[in-house]
C-alpha cells in the first residue's frame, strides 16, 4: 500500500507543472541568472583585503588576547583586512564616508561590529570577530584554570598563556585561507541552495493537503479508505522529498561542475546539509498545513511567505543576513534557511566541522519537533467540519 | 433482512445550528435507500458522520453490526464512497486515478487490473482510459468520480448527489450503473435532491428537512401521505369566473388553480379522472389545447409536509 501510494503520488507530482517549476526549474533558472550576474567576479579570484577600523580605546585594550589575535589578521601579505586604529568618532566618520566596510569596538567584555551595508566583506568581518572572540575566551579560560590549579605556588603566567594559545590554535577552528573568504559567488550560491531546500515546505504542504479531508476532496476519499493515515501521509511526503532531494543534488552538481562554482572540497557534506535542510522544510510545510485552519490556497500563500521571510533573514535577497543577525539574532539561530546558509558558510570557512554539525543537528532537532507536533495534531481522526 | 447500517439518535451541531437532529434509521442489506431533502437538510452531514469523517455530539452508528470508527479499517474496506464534488487527480489519467484509489483497498495487482477494467466498463469510460480529467466533459468526469469510488467492489456504497450538473446521457448511464451495482448485491445509500431519481432508483426513501426525518417509507407509502391522488393539467386560453367555480364542484376535486392559461386540478381520490375531465370540458364547451394527468410526486409529499418545495 505504501509503495502504491508513493508511486502514484510521485507520478502525480511530476506532472504537476507548477510544483515542478518552483521546486526544480526555478532554482536552476536562478542559478543561471546568478552565473551570468557573477560571471565577471570570476576574474577577481585574487583576494583583496578590505579596510576596517578598530576603536582602540581603553576598554578595547583591556582584552589583550583578542587585540593581539585580531591584529594578526591584518598583518602580512595574506591579511584579511587593512586595520586602522582609531577612536570611536573617527571610526564612525570613516564608516559614514564609505572609507571602511565596518569597525570593531569593545562593549563591556564583548566585541561588537558596526557596519553600514550588508555584503561579503561585512560577513567576513563578523565571522572573524566571532572566531577571534571565541578563541580568546578559550585561551583565557584555559589559562585561568591552570593558574587556579597552581594556587599558592609561583607560576609563570606568560608561559601559561603561551601554552593556552598553543592548545587553542591546535584545537579551535580557524578561518581558512583568504581565497575562501573572498568567494562572494559561493556565498550567493549557498543561499540559493538554502532557498531551494525551502521549496520543500511548499511541496509538503501541497502533499499534505491531498491527504486532509477538511481541505481537499481527494483527502476525503483517502480518509474513507482502509489505509492508515500514517501510510498515506508518509508516502506522500516521501514522494515530495524524493523530488526535492534529487533536484537539490542535481542543482549542487550542476552549479559545481557545469557552472564551476567553488564549494570547497566537502561536496558530500554539502549534499548532507541539503538533505537535512530539505527535511526540515518538508516538516515545516507539514506542520503549517496541519495547524493552519484555512483554505488550501491561503495555506499555500502563508507557506510561501514564511519561507520567503526566512530566506530574507538568511541573506538570500541582497545580503541582509548581518542586518537581521544584529536586529533579531535569535531568528537565524532557529530559522531553517539561516541554519542551512550558516552551515554552508562554516563548512566553507572553517577547517573544524563543529559549527557545521551544530547547524546540522539543530536542523534535525527542528525537524523532529515539527514532526511530533504535526503528528499530534494529525492523530485527531474526525473533523468538526469538512 | 439484515441491517447493514444502524443509526441511533445521531445529533450533529455546528455552533448553535443543529445540522442533524436526533436521527435514527436503518439501511437493509441489498436495498437502495434514498436520503432526499433540499440543500442544507443534513443529507451530506449525515453521510459524513456515518463515515466517521465528522465529529458528532450524540448518537451511535453501526455498520455491518460493528461500531463505526475512524480506524475501523475492516468496515472501511467494504465501503465505497462517491462524494458530491469530483475528487480525482488532474495529473493522473482516467485509468491511473481508478487504479490509485482502488489500490488503497486492493493489494493484489492482477485483481486490481480486473477491477479497474470492470469499473471502466460499468461507467462507460473504456475509450477514455488514457485521457486526463481535464480532457473529459462534466458528465464523463462524474462517471470517473463514481468509478474511483466503487472500483474495489464494495458491498456498501454511499453516493452523494452523483448526478449534479450532469448531461442526460451521463445521468442515464450513472443511474443504470447504480442499478447494476444493486443487482450485483451492493447496498446503496443515495443522497439527492432530485426526486425523480429517487422514484426511479430507491427501494426506500427517507425525507429530511432541517436535519430531521419528516417521512420515510417506500415511494408508494410516501405518496399516500399526500392529500392528492391525481393531478390533471389543462391548457385553457380563456376561462370565465363561473366556469372556474364549476370545476371546484366536480367530485373528488380538492383544489383548483388557474394561472396564465394553465388550469391545475387536484383530486383527493381516484386514478382515472382524465376521462371524466375531458367529458366535463366537452359538455361545458370549454376549448382546451393540451390535457394530461399526473400521479403525485415526492415533491408533493414534501410540499404537503413542510409547506415548501424540495428545490427551495
Amino acid at each position: 500500500m505504501f509503495w502504491h501510494s508513493y508511486k502514484y503520488s510521485l507520478k502525480a507530482l511530476l506532472k504537476n507543472r507548477m510544483m515542478v517549476f518552483w521546486t526544480v526549474a526555478f532554482p536552476f533558472i536562478l542559478a543561471l541568472f546568478f552565473n551570468m550576474a557573477f560571471a565577471r567576479l570570476h576574474d577577481f579570484d585574487v583576494f583583496e583585503p578590505f579596510d576596517i577600523a578598530v576603536v582602540n580605546d581603553e576598554e578595547y585594550k583591556k582584552d589583550e588576547i583578542f587585540d593581539t589575535a585580531f591584529k594578526t589578521l591584518g598583518e602580512g601579505d595574506e591579511r584579511l583586512f587593512n586595520i586602522e586604529l582609531s577612536d570611536m568618532e573617527h571610526a564612525e566618520e570613516l564608516l559614514n564616508d564609505g572609507k571602511i566596510d565596518g569597525y570593531v569596538y569593545a562593549k563591556g567584555d564583548k566585541k561588537e561590529i558596526k557596519i553600514k551595508e550588508n555584503g561579503t566583506n561585512q560577513t567576513v568581518l563578523k565571522m572573524a570577530v566571532e572566531q577571534v572572540s571565541q578563541s580568546a575566551k578559550m585561551i583565557d579560560d584555559i589559562a585561568l584554570s591552570e593558574i587556579a590549579k597552581n594556587a599558592g605556588q609561583m607560576v609563570d603566567i606568560s608561559a601559561i598563556y603561551q601554552n593556552a594559545v598553543k592548545i587553542v590554535s591546535e584545537t579551535e577552528p580557524n578561518i581558512k585561507d583568504e581565497s575562501h573568504v573572498m568567494n562572494m559567488v559561493s556565498v550567493e550560491f549557498f543561499s540559493l541552495i538554502a532557498m531551494a531546500c525551502m521549496q520543500g515546505a511548499m511541496l509538503s504542504c501541497e502533499m499534505m493537503n491531498r491527504c486532509m479531508p477538511n481541505i481537499t476532496n481527494r483527502g476525503k476519499r483517502v480518509a474513507v479508505a482502509p489505509t492508515r493515515k500514517g501510510v498515506i501521509v508518509s508516502s506522500n511526503l516521501l514522494a515530495g522529498y524524493t523530488l526535492l532531494f534529487i533536484s537539490l543534488i542535481a542543482l549542487i552538481f550542476f552549479t559545481r561542475y557545469i557552472l564551476g562554482v567553488e564549494y570547497g572540497d566537502n561536496i558530500p557534506l554539502i549534499c548532507l546539509l541539503a538533505a537535512l535542510g530539505s527535511l526540515t522544510a518538508t516538516m515545516l510545510g507539514m506542520f503549517l498545513s496541519v495547524i493552519l485552519k484555512t483554505r488550501e490556497s491561503a495555506k499555500n500563500v502563508i507557506v510561501v511567505l514564511v519561507t520567503m521571510v526566512g530566506s530574507l533573514f538568511a541573506g538570500m535577497f541582497g545580503g541582509m543576513k548581518l542586518f537581521f543577525d544584529e536586529l533579531l539574532p535569535f531568528v537565524n539561530k532557529i530559522s531553517p534557511v539561516g541554519l542551512i546558509t550558516d552551515g554552508y558558510y562554516s563548512l566553507y570557512y572553517y577547517e573544524d566541522l563543529t559549527r557545521f554539525w551544530i547547524n546540522a543537528g539543530t536542523l534535525v532537532l527542528i525537524s523532529a519537533i515539527l514532526f511530533v507536533l504535526s503528528i499530534k495534531s494529525l492523530r485527531r481522526q474526525r473533523y468538526d467540519s469538512i | 433482512m439484515k441491517n447493514v447500517i444502524e443509526v441511533k439518535h445521531l445529533t450533529k451541531s455546528y455552533k448553535n445550528n443543529k445540522a442533524v437532529d436526533d436521527l435514527s434509521f436503518n439501511v437493509q442489506e441489498g436495498e437502495i435507500l434514498g436520503l432526499l431533502g433540499p440543500n442544507g437538510s443534513g443529507k451530506s452531514t449525515t453521510m459524513n458522520c456515518i463515515l466517521s469523517l465528522l465529529n458528532f455530539q450524540d448518537g451511535k452508528i453501526k455498520i455491518f453490526g460493528k461500531e463505526m470508527a475512524p480506524d475501523a479499517y475492516d468496515i472501511k474496506s467494504k465501503i465505497g464512497v462517491v462524494f458530491q464534488d469530483v475528487a480525482v487527480f488532474d495529473e493522473l489519467t482516467v485509468y491511473g486515478n481508478i487504479d490509485y484509489f482502488c489500490g488503497l483497498y486492493i493489494d493484489d495487482k492482477k485483481m486490481r487490473e480486473r477491477y479497474v477494467d470492470d469499473a471502466l466498463k460499468l461507467v462507460g469510460l473504456e475509450d477514455n482510459k488514457s485521457q486526463y480529467p481535464k480532457q473529459l466533459s462534466g458528465g464523463l468526469l462524474r462517471r470517473l468520480n463514481i468509478a474511483c469510488g466503487i472500483a474495489h467492489k464494495p458491498s456498501l456504497i454511499f453516493l452523494d448527489e452523483p448526478t449534479v450538473a450532469v448531461d442526460p446521457q451521463s445521468r442515464n448511464n450513472i443511474l443504470e450503473g447504480i442499478k447494476k451495482l444493486r443487482d450485483d448485491g451492493a447496498t446503496i445509500v443515495y443522497t439527492t435532491h432530485y426526486m425523480e431519481e429517487v422514484e426511479i432508483l430507491c427501494d426506500r426513501v427517507i425525507i429530511l428537512d432541517h436535519g430531521k426525518i419528516i417521512a420515510s417509507g417506500t415511494n408508494d407509502e410516501l405518496k399516500a401521505l399526500a392529500k392528492i391522488e391525481e393531478k390533471v393539467t389543462v391548457e385553457v386560453a380563456d376561462l370565465a369566473p363561473n366556469q372556474l367555480s364549476g370545476f371546484e364542484k366536480i367530485k373528488n376535486v380538492s383544489e383548483v388553480e388557474y394561472d396564465n392559461g394553465v388550469l391545475k386540478i387536484s383530486y383527493s381520490k381516484g386514478k382515472n379522472n382524465l376521462i371524466d375531465m375531458i367529458e366535463y370540458l366537452k359538455t361545458n364547451k370549454i376549448n382546451y389545447k393540451k390535457i394530461f394527468a399526473e400521479r403525485p410526486t415526492l415533491n408533493d409529499v414534501f410540499l404537503e409536509l413542510t409547506g415548501k418545495d424540495l428545490r427551495d
